[in-house]
């Protein structure tokens, strides 16, 4: 492929370079913190699996799932302070990134209306203008704050209040754990699809490797990050407005 | 062989505590160190070393003092929420008699069994912060029961209050007791066990009201441990599963739809 690659390139001259022009999005701390995450997340899922599932029975019993509770709880501390620890190194930064990832607007609507068309049909006009972090991003992210939250208070009373709370109530948090673990899991189920496999994102998982992303990526993806509100809404109504024309010229 | 059952005839009871002892001896549990609490009744609870043990009430009733036994210990449901809610399969039902066991090697101390009893019979011997630890609970002697043998507390009771056998038999001479002490003079005599928890494996017959003597007196099947088991467990694996096949639905979809060579880099 690579030898490929430099002939096509040859043959091409300069029309056959790709020259990307790389603008940054993430900082390293951020990265740091989403990397942490995500690897104390896999590892609280698979040693909290092994109890949930019976057919990890073998997995969970004995010398083996004292371990494996031990785990679960040093991963738990780890995916607790990471958060907190960002939070603290970077709190303005951290702020302003919640309060875009709970802010929503028409355009989320209009990402959600044009999910499948776009990501499924590569229909580029159906996507709406995207902040920094698109509708998807931010969905992710909320369901994993909000199921963080749970995570904790459930865990930390199943933790340190067995034997002194009633039992009713911690059969609840058993429970309650358990939905946040499904909800949870299939959020990053979704979440790993678009950011690893959909190919159309391809700039995503680079940007949260080397905290850059391209210039054209975020004018396609994060329009509203690139350009500011209005020169997006522009962008957006005439790109709309221009294939209703087509779609009215192919039709008459 | 079919279910069998333990029936205490705690009218006969005269709380001397040897099946406490007998069970330590058999099971090789350590003795524990307590204090005077005002009563005969030691130790003051069940424990990891103390599977069984003979709760003293004094219930006055006017100028009547009546003093109330119980010996405690699992009670060996029919419909097991422990066996249900263990992730290790260490608890485990014997599938003719019934004996509900606790096999400790299998035991990762995670302690669903003590939060889910309806009883409050397995005791946790364990690590508040590590989690490290055992769960503890009377196995009604099987290694004996299936040797030919009484379990240990059985043996040893010297009233002749605990009787071993076949369920049904144990039913039928419980209502005898029952009947014999309604006419004897305790109007409030029952026999606790036959229907509760899908049928107790342990059977009382109680001179007072179960409550007298602190036992649930409609004991119930938690019900978070039907939700739990019968349905986000299966939730949990349909959704996985579900996930998993869209995303690569999607992914086939998306891959014939989209051309590379079109995407500005």
């Amino acid at each position: 492929m690579v030898g490929n690659r430099v002939r096509r390139v040859e043959e091409a001259g300069e029309a056959g370079v790709i020259r990307v022009r790389w603008i940054p999005k993430y900082t390293a701390m951020e990265r740091v913190f989403h990397w942490g995450h995500t690897v104390t997340f896999l590892a609280l899922a698979i040693t909290g699996m092994i109890l949930f599932f019976p057919f990890l029975r073998p997995l969970a019993q004995g010398e083996g799932g004292h371990l494996i509770r031990l785990l679960h709880r040093a991963s738990a501390i780890a995916y607790g302070a990471l958060p907190l620890v960002y939070l603290i190194l970077e709190p303005r930064r951290a702020l302003m990134s919640l309060k875009s990832v709970f802010k929503v607007s028409r355009y989320d609507v209009d990402w959600v209306k044009g999910m499948i068309p776009y990501y499924m049909f590569a229909r580029h006009e159906a996507m709406a203008p995207q902040d920094r972090f698109n509708t998807g991003e931010k969905l992710n992210a909320v369901v994993i704050i909000l199921g963080s939250v749970v995570f904790a208070v459930t865990g930390l009373i199943m933790w340190f209040g067995k034997g002194f709370l009633p039992i009713g109530v911690f059969q609840t948090m058993v429970l309650l754990h358990d939905i946040a673990m499904i909800v949870t899991v299939c959020m990053f189920i979704v979440h790993f699809y678009l950011a690893v496999l959909h190919p159309l994102m391809w700039a995503g998982l680079v940007s949260m490797r080397f905290g850059v992303t391209s210039a054209a990526y975020a004018q396609e993806h994060h329009a509203l990050w690139y350009y500011g509100p209005d020169k997006a809404k522009e962008i957006y109504e005439a790109q709309k407005a221009e294939h209703a024309a087509k779609a009215e010229q192919s039709s008459g | 062989m079919s279910r069998v059952a333990m029936l205490i005839d705690e009218s006969i009871c005269m709380g001397c505590r040897g099946c406490q002892v007998a069970c330590k001896q058999w099971n090789d549990l350590p003795g524990e160190a307590t204090t005077q609490q005002g009563s005969y009744e030691n130790p003051p609870d069940l424990s990891a070393s103390t599977w069984t043990r003979v709760k003293f009430t004094e219930l006055v009733q006017g100028d009547n003092l009546q003093w109330l036994f119980l010996t405690q210990g699992c009670l060996h449901c029919g419909n097991a929420a422990c066996v249900e809610v263990c992730p290790t399969g260490a608890l485990k039902q014997h599938p003719t008699l019934g004996i509900v066991t606790l096999e400790r090697d299998l035991c990762n101390g995670c302690g669903y069994c003590t939060q889910f009893c309806p009883f409050g019979i397995p005791r946790l011997d364990g690590d508040v912060l590590s989690g490290e630890g055992l769960a503890y609970k009377c196995n009604f002697c099987q290694d004996r029961v299936t040797n030919g043998l009484l379990p240990a507390c059985v043996q040893t009771c010297p009233s002749g209050a605990f009787k071993f056998g076949d369920r049904a038999e144990m039913l039928a001479q419980g209502k005898t007791r029952v009947e014999q002490l309604k006419q004897g003079g305790f109007p409030n005599a029952n026999l606790y066990g036959e229907h509760e928890m899908g049928g107790l494996g342990r059977l009382y017959v109680l001179k007072e009201a179960p409550s007298a003597y602190g036992l649930p007196e409609n004991p119930q099947y938690p019900v978070m441990a039907n939700l739990w088991q019968n349905a986000v467990q299966p939730l949990g694996t349909v959704a996985f599963g579900a996930a998993a096949l869209a995303v690569m639905g999607f992914y086939f979809v998306a891959r014939r739809n989209i051309k590379m060579e079109e995407v500005e880099w």
